[in-house]
C-alpha cells in the first residue's frame, strides 16, 4: 500500500496548506524565466521541466538582503536588525539536486557562527521534492555521490506514479511528517507502482579528481590555465549554483541613514581578493578558476564533510563560453596518471 | 547578531607618521564592552567602519592587559580608511570583533622573545609586546628589531623612546638605505640584514615577525639561517575581509580561512599552505 497524492486533488492539497499558514512556491514560468515563487493553484505550476533555470537559493540566500538599517546621529547610532520575517513556506517540486544544495550550505551558514538571516527562512520552510523521471546532457548528480531520487536535504518526497495519476508520498523528516498530516484527508492509501527514476550516466571519476586535488603539487600545476582560457568571469555559475554562498557587504545611504546590505559576490570576479594596495592574490581568471574548483572539491570538503556540489549542471547549462564544472573535472579524471 | 557591529566613540587621534594614524576608541554600550573584554587575546582583529561607508579590518592593536578602550593603527588608503583618518574625537565610528585566533603567549612564559617588524606591521606586534611587558617577569630576553622605508614612517615614535629607555628591552631601529636623516643614530639597512647583524640566538626563543610579504620572506630566510625553527616563529597573516567570520568566501589561503583559523600562524603553517594563493 502506498500513500498517494493524486493530480486532481493538488489544488485542494494547496488550498489545505494555505489554510494551515503557509506560502507555496513551485517551479513557474514567466517571461521566458522558470524559477520557484508563490503558486495558488496547480496550473501556475511548471512541473515537467528538468529543472527551472534559478534556484531555490534565491529564497533563502536573496541576491540583495538588508542586514541592518542604521542611523546616524550626533552622538549616537541607531540600528535595528531587519532580520527575515518568520513565514511559513513551502517549496513544492523541489528537485533532489536543488534541496540536497541547502543541506549543503547549512555546514557553512551554521560554522561556528550562525547566520540567523540564512537560519530563519531554513526553520521556516518544508522542501517537498519530485524524483526526476527525466535528464539533459548537463546533469551530473551521479557524478557527485547523489542521484536523481536522492533525499537530502528533503523534508518530503514525492515520486512520479506509473500510470501518471499522481505521486507517491513519503515523509522523511518531522518537519515533512507534520506538513503530509495536514493533507492526510486529500492523500490516498491505495497500491501504486513508482515510475523509473531517470538515469544519468556518471561523467567523471570523483575519486580521482578528489586525489588529484589534494595534491599540493597541482596547485601550480599549467593545467588551471589551459581549461580556464575560455572563462570571462561573468559569475553565472557562481549565481545559478545551489550551493554558491559568497556575499559582499555594502552600504546604502547617505553619511546619515541608510542599510546595510549583503549582496552576492563570485570568486570569479577580478576585485574579489583585490586588496586596497593593489595587491591581489588571484589577479588571473586562471587562479579565480581554481579557487572555485578547489574551494567546492577540496576545502568544502574538508571542513564539512562534503562536496559543494549538488550535481544541477546548471554552470555548464548556462556558461555563455560553454564551460563548466563537468569539463573541468572530465579533464582531471582524464589526466594521466 | 553576527553582522551587527559595536558602536564606537573616537576618544583621541593621533598621526604616527604620513597617512598613519591611531585612534583610541572605547565603548558606547556597556555589554558590548564585557563582550570584548571576555572575548579579546591578543593577535584578534576587528572590522573598523562607518555606518554609510563600510568596514575595514585592522588587528587590535592594544594590548590584551589593557582592554579599556581599542586602539586602531591604520594607513589611510581607501574610503573607508580615508573616513576613519579624519574622524575626531567624541565621532562615532563601529567595531566588529574581536574575531580570528590568538598569539599563544603562554606558551611563551619563561622564553626569550624576538619581535620584528616593518613599517605599519608594527601595530599587530606592539598588541604582543605589551601583553608580554606588561608581565615582563614571566619572559626572558626581550628584543625588538623594527625597521620602517625613512626615519619619518616608524610609527608608535613615542612608544619606541619608551622602550629605548627600558634596559630591560633591546630595542634596535633601523631605515631603509636612504631614509636616514642626517641626525640619525641607529642602523640604516633592510631588517633581513640588520636581524643578521644582530644574529640573536634561537637557544630558547620565540619570534614574532610581522610585515609586508615581501619582508616576511627574506626574514624567514635570515632567521633560518641563524638557526631558527619554522614551528617557533609567529606571524599574522590579512587578506581582504568582508564578513570576518568564515562566510563570505574571499579571504582563505588555500583551504586556511584567515578570519577564522588565523590571522596567527607559525611561519611553519604559512610554508604548508599554497604560496601561490597568499
Amino acid at each position: 500500500m502506498t500513500r498517494i497524492l493524486l493530480h486532481s486533488r493538488l489544488d485542494d492539497c494547496l488550498a489545505a496548506w494555505r489554510s494551515a499558514g503557509f506560502t507555496v512556491l513551485a517551479p513557474t514560468r514567466r517571461n521566458e524565466l522558470t524559477r520557484f515563487d508563490e503558486v495558488q493553484v496547480a496550473s501556475d505550476m511548471e512541473l515537467d521541466l528538468v529543472l527551472p533555470e534559478r534556484t531555490i537559493k534565491d529564497h533563502f540566500f536573496p541576491q540583495t538582503e538588508p542586514l541592518i538599517r542604521y542611523r546616524i546621529k550626533k552622538q549616537a547610532i541607531d540600528t535595528e536588525e531587519m532580520l527575515p520575517p518568520e513565514r511559513k513556506r513551502i517549496f513544492f517540486g523541489v528537485r533532489p539536486c536543488d534541496a540536497s544544495g541547502l543541506d549543503i550550505d547549512d555546514s557553512l551558514f551554521g560554522w561556528d557562527y550562525r547566520d540567523d538571516y540564512w537560519f530563519r527562512r531554513r526553520d521556516n520552510s518544508v522542501i517537498v521534492t519530485i524524483a526526476c523521471t527525466k535528464a539533459d546532457d548537463f546533469c551530473m548528480c551521479t557524478s557527485v555521490q547523489l542521484a536523481p531520487d536522492s533525499t537530502k536535504g528533503s523534508d518530503v518526497m514525492l515520486t512520479t506514479l506509473k500510470d501518471g495519476r499522481g505521486w507517491q508520498v513519503v515523509a522523511l523528516t518531522d518537519r515533512g511528517k507534520a506538513l503530509v498530516e495536514t493533507a492526510s484527508s486529500i492523500l490516498r492509501e491505495e497500491p501504486a507502482e513508482a515510475a523509473a527514476a531517470s538515469t544519468v550516466p556518471v561523467k567523471f571519476d570523483l575519486e580521482r579528481v578528489t586525489a588529484w586535488l589534494a595534491e599540493p603539487s597541482n596547485f601550480e600545476s599549467h593545467f588551471w590555465k589551459e581549461i580556464s582560457q575560455r572563462c570571462i568571469g561573468c559569475g553565472s555559475c557562481t549565481f545559478l549554483c545551489p550551493t554558491c554562498h559568497c556575499f559582499d557587504i555594502q552600504d546604502e545611504g547617505d553619511t546619515y541613514s541608510g542599510i546595510r546590505r549583503k549582496n552576492w559576490d563570485s570568486c570569479s570576479f577580478a576585485m574579489f581578493t583585490m586588496h586596497t594596495s593593489g595587491h591581489n592574490p588571484r589577479n588571473t581568471q586562471s587562479t579565480r578558476w581554481r579557487q572555485r574548483i578547489m574551494h567546492k572539491f577540496n576545502y568544502y570538503q574538508g571542513k564539512f564533510g562534503v562536496n559543494s556540489c549538488s550535481g544541477c549542471g546548471r554552470c555548464t547549462r548556462q556558461c555563455p563560453v560553454d564551460m563548466g564544472i563537468t569539463e573541468t573535472l572530465q579533464e582531471i579524471s582524464n589526466l594521466p596518471r | 547578531m553576527i553582522y551587527n557591529p559595536f558602536p564606537m566613540r573616537v576618544v583621541s587621534k593621533r598621526e604616527e607618521a604620513p597617512g598613519v594614524r591611531t585612534l583610541k576608541l572605547e565603548f558606547l554600550k556597556q555589554e558590548d564592552h564585557e563582550f570584548f573584554k571576555t572575548h579579546y587575546r591578543t593577535g584578534m582583529f576587528g572590522l573598523y567602519g562607518i555606518f554609510g561607508e563600510g568596514e575595514s579590518t585592522f588587528c587590535v592593536a592594544s594590548p590584551e592587559t589593557r582592554k579599556e578602550y581599542i586602539e586602531c593603527t591604520f594607513r589611510q588608503s581607501g574610503r573607508v580608511t580615508t573616513t576613519l583618518a579624519n574622524a575626531d574625537a567624541g565621532d562615532i565610528v563601529t567595531f566588529r570583533g574581536p574575531y580570528g585566533n590568538r598569539f599563544p603567549i603562554e606558551e611563551f612564559e619563561g622564553k626569550n622573545l624576538l619581535f620584528i617588524a616593518g613599517g605599519i606591521a608594527l601595530p599587530p606586534t606592539r598588541s604582543v609586546i605589551w601583553s608580554c611587558l606588561d608581565h615582563r617577569e614571566k619572559y626572558g630576553n626581550v628584543t625588538i628589531v623594527y625597521g620602517a622605508r625613512t626615519v619619518a614612517d616608524l610609527v608608535y615614535k613615542h612608544e619606541l623612546d619608551e622602550w629605548k629607555q627600558r634596559d630591560d628591552v633591546n630595542l634596535v631601529l633601523t631605515v631603509d638605505p636612504g631614509g636616514e636623516t642626517p641626525d640619525w643614530q641607529d642602523h640604516v639597512g633592510f631588517v633581513p640584514s640588520v636581524l643578521e647583524k644582530v644574529a640573536p640566538s634561537p637557544e630558547n626563543t620565540i619570534a614574532v615577525l610581522c610585515g609586508p610579504p615581501i619582508m616576511i620572506k627574506f626574514t624567514l630566510n635570515a632567521l633560518e639561517k641563524l638557526g631558527f625553527s619554522a614551528e617557533n616563529v609567529y606571524t599574522t597573516l590579512e587578506n581582504r575581509m568582508k564578513c570576518g567570520v568564515g562566510k563570505c568566501g574571499r579571504c582563505n589561503v588555500g583551504s586556511v580561512y584567515i578570519c577564522k583559523e588565523g590571522p596567527v600562524f607559525t611561519a611553519a603553517e604559512v610554508q604548508a599552505m599554497p604560496q601561490a594563493d597568499l
